[in-house]
């Protein structure tokens, strides 16, 4: 069974800190995975795609050392492998310009500004979530609990993935 | 680093199965059992196999009932390379002195001989044996030097006439199969523009602001739906109605566990009120369709919807002293917007006309799975439904059941199904004890197995103790054939016991303990109502 990540990258440790906390109602079916820096970030991409596991959700901060988050997920939107992650960038010093690259050449689906608040930033990266699931994975059961049961449920009713045996 | 994986258990088990069902398939053909078929043999195979692969699933069930169907074009069909030109070895009698003959000691089976009806038909013939060796002489005043007799008892025509392939293919074409298929593209359009929701929404606002009145609401609207629908279409949807109530209430509250458990319940309940609300339904009627035992859409439901009601109610009070709500009333969105496009006008009309044509099969006649082709062909004939919306049917039930029937077929036909119940006297039991042990081995066998497999299982020894008399007096066939399709739709003790429960669990709103809780009590009391509707209710509404 593969297992769906979130990865979170973001150079200050501290503030990785509060974004793992902030999220540790997710990890328990959506393990987390942290790098501090765009280089790491990819190492551990890759490691998550030999073992044959996801990327569904990329929370990234914006201004760090060597490679910028926005260009980070540019190439994440190139590559076929995390086309689909979801994207959310979660930063207080995006300029105009690297906002509407990120949103243009790297699709973002969210943009979340710091300092932010807990409970909308769980409540978007479950919604987030519940997207990438229900257009990626066959297998929703798994994930209902933890994400938007009520949307998940619509999907079961409208794919009809499951029907009776 | 996160956790790491290990792949091992789930490719384990895939192997095991695999390996047991094919041990299964070579078992009886290695080993010969007294007073079974060679046919019955291979059929035994099959069936080895199939049971294998059914309950450890090393591939999908859908899939084990293609295998099925495959292996009996192959191994029993007229056509198949096994019987393809075979002909019963033939010869006759010689008359020594008056109702006095010599056969060939080949052809004496036991004190039983077999007259050559066909090429690939015979018949047993009893007689006296006087003298048994190399010559063989019986006595019998049933024969004449004419008479054509088999050469060779251990002939694998014995017992056993051939059927065309295109018997085991045509179960997909069956009239139960085509009747389930209409009822899927009714409920793939209700689906669709939105029916489910709305008649939902309309069916729950009698029902007011009380929690047990809302559940009861709830259970009541869930078993008419998925009467009609696939039980887990209409969970899931009943699951979008249900979840914005649950977070009303605080996370302690029992209430949640009530409303989470109440839908999956009444789903599976449900599905028994119709012959179209779930495949085991299908199983049951396709076996007596073939004894001439049909029963109309309409009876069917006379006969089960009252036990659908009682065990409602049986449910709703376990859950009422299980899980006492604590909170007073609630605010309930219930907007329907029914969708006033001409397409969705004709599909209520659609809709209306075939369920009234369903319940009046009794009265008018028309057989429930012509009526089905109403839908079938309406729907896509006014675009109700396109292209995308018919490959998305639930196509593998369709297979998974025609699978089933398929299996029955040769499970009859070669003998192995009355072989298997022949070894008990099952004539010594009472007849409420034989519908005992029939319904509880269905409702423990489909607690872990697919309810329909567990039909598919335990239908054909049914009803091989009713067409050969080892049922003993008063054995009915049409009751205990609904025993066994009711214990299976009552199977609901753990989550994986159905795809309702699968999906209810799976909002962690409910813990297992609870399910087993009152599925538990839903099977005992389940058991004892269906008994109880056996002996008293179902005989009359039964000729």
């Amino acid at each position: 069974m593969s297992q769906i990540y979130i990865l979170c990258v973001e150079d200050e440790p501290e503030v990785l800190d509060v974004v793992v906390r902030d999220l540790s109602e997710l990890e328990e079916v959506f393990p987390i995975e942290m790098a501090v820096n765009a280089e790491e970030a990819r190492e551990i991409i890759n490691e998550i795609k030999e073992r044959g596991d996801k990327i569904g959700l990329a929370v990234c901060d914006h201004v760090m050392p060597g490679q910028k988050g926005v260009e980070l997920m540019i190439d994440m939107q190139k590559d076929p492998y995390t086309e689909r992650t979801r994207k959310l960038l979660l930063t207080g010093q995006a300029g105009l310009d690297a906002t509407i690259e990120a949103v243009n050449k790297a699709k973002l689906n969210r943009y979340i500004s710091k300092p932010w608040d807990p409970v909308e930033l769980l409540r978007i990266a479950r919604e987030e979530l519940t997207t990438y699931v229900i257009e990626q994975e066959k297998d929703l059961l798994r994930y209902m609990a933890v994400l938007d049961i009520e949307r998940i449920q619509e999907a079961i009713r409208t794919k009809g993935s499951i029907s009776d045996s | 680093m996160s956790t790491k994986k290990d792949r091992f258990p789930e490719w384990t088990k895939t192997v095991v199965g695999l390996v047991l069902g094919g041990v299964g398939f070579i078992l009886p053909l290695i080993f010969q059992f007294d007073g079974l078929t060679f046919a019955g043999h291979l059929a035994l195979g099959i069936f080895l196999m199939a049971a294998v692969f059914w309950m450890l699933e090393p591939i999908p069930i859908y899939s084990t009932s293609m295998l099925v169907i495959l292996l009996q074009v192959i191994l029993l069909s007229t056509q198949g390379p096994l019987f393809k030109d075979a002909a019963l070895p033939q010869t006759k009698a010689i008359e020594i002195s008056e109702n006095v003959w010599q056969i060939p000691a080949t052809a004496l089976d036991g004190s039983t001989i077999h007259l050559r009806k066909k090429a690939t038909l015979s018949e047993e013939l009893n007689v006296e044996v006087l003298e048994r060796g190399e010559l063989v002489l019986i006595r019998t005043d049933q024969i004449t030097a004419e008479t054509v007799i088999v050469a060779d008892y251990n002939h694998k025509l014995v017992g056993y006439e051939p059927v065309s392939y295109t018997r085991f293919f045509g179960t997909l074409a069956s009239p139960i199969i085509i009747l389930f298929l209409g009822g899927f593209m009714l409920a793939a359009a209700a689906v669709k523009y939105n029916l489910d929701k709305n008649i939902t929404n309309v069916l729950l606002k009698p029902f007011g602001t009380k929690p047990m009145f809302i559940v009861l609401g709830l259970m009541l609207v869930t078993a008419t739906l998925s009467a009609f629908m696939s039980n887990t279409a209409t969970t899931a949807m009943m699951m979008t109605v249900a979840i914005p109530i649950a977070l009303q209430v605080s996370k302690e509250d029992k209430f949640r566990i009530m409303l989470a458990l109440s839908i999956p319940i009444a789903a599976n309940i449900g599905g028994m009120a119709t012959p179209i609300g779930t495949p085991p339904n299908a199983i049951v009627i396709a076996a007596l369709n073939a004894q001439g035992l049909g029963i109309a859409f309409g009876s069917w439901m006379a006969i089960m919807v009252p036990l659908v009601i009682l065990l409602l109610l049986v449910a709703w009070g376990t859950m009422r002293v299980l899980f006492p709500p604590t909170v007073e009333t609630f605010k309930l969105k219930l907007e329907s917007a029914f969708d006033k496009s001409g397409k969705a006008f004709m599909l209520y009309i659609l809709f209306g006309m075939t369920v009234l044509l369903w319940v009046t099969e009794a009265q008018h006649g028309i057989p429930s799975g012509m009526v089905a082709f109403l839908p079938i062909a309406g729907l896509t004939v006014t675009s109700v439904l396109t292209k995308e919306d018919v490959r998305s049917l639930p196509w593998e039930v369709l297979w998974l059941v025609a699978g089933g029937i398929a299996l029955g077929i040769s499970m009859e036909n070669t003998g192995l199904a009355i072989w298997l119940v022949s070894s008990i006297s099952w004539d010594m039991f009472p007849q409420l004890v034989l519908l005992l042990v029939f319904g509880f081995v269905a409702l423990m066998l489909s607690n872990f197995l697919s309810n329909t497999v567990t039909a598919t299982l335990l239908i054909p020894l049914a009803i091989s103790m009713g067409t050969s008399g080892i049922g003993g007096e008063g054995f009915n066939l049409v009751i205990t054939s609904l025993v066994i399709g009711a214990g299976c739709n009552i199977a609901m003790l753990l989550p994986i016991s159905t795809p309702p429960n699968a999906i209810a669990m799976s909002t962690g709103f409910i813990k297992t303990p609870d399910m087993v809780k009152v599925g538990f009590v839903i099977g005992i009391v389940g058991i004892l109502c269906v008994l109880a509707f056996a002996a008293l209710y179902w005989p009359l509404m039964i000729d």
